[in-house]
């Protein structure tokens, strides 16, 4: 599977979206929507509405997140926004700000 | 193409005029006006040409500047100075050459651009 | 995966891909190269190499160092270096960059623009700013090296009398000829070939003036020369 890769020193302001898992070490304003999974890895900056299977974040995201499947909030990582998942894992140390909703009713 | 027959203009030559014919040609000198082959034309690292050109195929070591119609392929040469439009259904452009100007060439892109 | 610390890294780990299946619309800028497989629409700019790969399809104005394009570009690239199309590229718009290339099999429509790699290169082109250094000795028949161009000056004239002049033409006049085209010269080049209007009409009209007589074929600029052909 190729992955993308949105380097450390990338900055998209727009959308990406895709069927395949993207890992963002840069900078992404806009909105993120995917088939697959997302990680934020702790240089990463999301400024984004985010939608997708699975998120994984270490780094910083600011923005609603959907999704379909897992969230996780990694050590040392830090969200402002809404999330709504299924599954949601918030490690010790990491730092969030927002709703979480866990009621996937309408799926 | 294969006729064996080549006219060349030597390097001392200049003509001012149209120039046309069937046979390859090979320009070592200097050529002002137009140019119409029906096959192969070579403009030399010595050659200079001030024309718009139409020839099958065209391969430039040297100058150019005019518009060129090529009904094969245009190879501009890594010594070649070209400035001009180009058109024609293969153009190749050597690293080292220096082009100024449009090229024409079919371009088949993806539906959905 | 590899965890690249920051900038500092992204020399060869830290390669941004956009995989096949991602979309990008938007603008992008950075500072690494971009190996795109996917799709990106809008505005790209690096300092560095954007790599379109041949799934890869940018459809963006694009601002880079190096652009090397195997897959489809629709927009105009701006590069301070190079733009290489390769077998399998193609691309439709304008190319701005010092060096460009376009491979056997690529096929491309648009403008190409190299700017002033070589001031003075093309005489018929730029004339007005190549000239003043050497106004009346550099003759502009002269064929132009792609050499130094201040070696121009010296190095055509002699290459031309003698040539030309021992296998094609008895010996008078050559030493002649020399003088006599660059001072009738100077004023015809702004008029020959414009790049623009197709049907330029061949514009020799001011040289003929004073028709270099030496070589007898200048002469005449209206009447059709019949290439001599010899077998080779």
């Amino acid at each position: 599977m190729a992955n993308t890769v949105i380097g450390s020193s990338i900055v998209i302001d727009g959308e990406i979206s895709g069927d395949e898992d993207l890992v963002i070490q840069g900078t992404v304003k806009g909105k993120i929507s995917l088939k697959e999974s997302l990680y934020v890895e702790g240089s990463g900056v999301v400024e984004a509405d985010i939608e997708t299977q699975n998120v994984e974040i270490a780094g910083r995201v600011t923005g609603n997140i959907v999704a379909s499947d897992k969230v996780e909030l990694k050590t040392d990582c830090r969200v402002v926004g809404d999330i709504k998942a299924p599954r949601i894992l918030i490690a010790d140390g990491a730092s969030f700000k927002g709703n979480v909703d866990m009621d996937m009713k309408e799926r | 193409m294969a006729t064996g027959e080549t006219g060349i203009i030597g390097k001392g030559i200049v003509i001012k005029g149209n120039l046309t014919g069937g046979g390859d040609l090979v320009i070592e000198g200097r050529v002002e006006g137009q140019i119409a082959l029906k096959n192969h034309l070579t403009i030399e690292s010595t050659g200079k040409v001030q024309a718009d050109i139409r020839a099958e195929e065209l391969t430039i070591n040297g100058e150019a500047s005019g518009n060129i119609d090529a009904s094969t392929r245009v190879a501009i040469n890594a010594s070649a100075k070209v400035a001009g439009d180009i058109k024609a259904p293969r153009i190749v452009i050597e690293d080292g050459a220096v082009f100024n100007g449009s090229i024409e060439m079919d371009v088949r892109l993806p539906d959905d651009i | 995966m590899a965890t690249p610390k920051e900038l500092s890294g992204s020399n060869d780990v830290n390669n941004t891909v956009v995989g096949p299946s991602i979309l990008i619309s938007g603008r992008l800028t950075g500072d690494e190269d971009l190996t795109v497989r996917g799709r990106v629409e809008g505005e790209l700019t690096l300092s560095r190499t954007l790599i379109v790969e041949p799934s890869g399809v940018v459809k963006a104005n694009v601002a880079v160092r190096n652009a090397i394009v195997s897959g489809v570009v629709v927009g105009n690239i701006n590069a301070t270096e190079s733009v290489e199309l390769t077998r399998e590229g193609r691309m439709v718009g304008d190319i701005h960059a010092p060096r460009v290339i376009i491979v056997d099999g690529a096929s491309f429509r648009g403008r190409v623009d190299m700017g002033d790699v070589e001031p003075g290169r093309l005489p018929s082109q730029r004339p007005v700013v190549a000239r003043p250094a050497a106004p009346v000795t550099r003759p502009s028949t002269a064929p132009a090296r792609p050499s130094a161009p201040p070696a121009r000056p010296t190095t055509p004239p002699p290459a031309r009398p003698t040539a030309p002049v021992a296998t094609t033409r008895p010996a008078p006049a050559p030493t002649v000829t020399m003088p006599a085209r660059p001072a009738s010269k100077p004023l015809p080049p702004p008029p020959p070939p414009r790049v623009e209007p197709r049907p330029v009409a061949p514009p020799v009209e001011p040289a003929s003036a004073e028709p270099p007589t030496p070589f007898a074929l200048g002469a005449g600029a209206k009447k059709k020369v019949v290439v001599k052909k010899k077998t080779r």
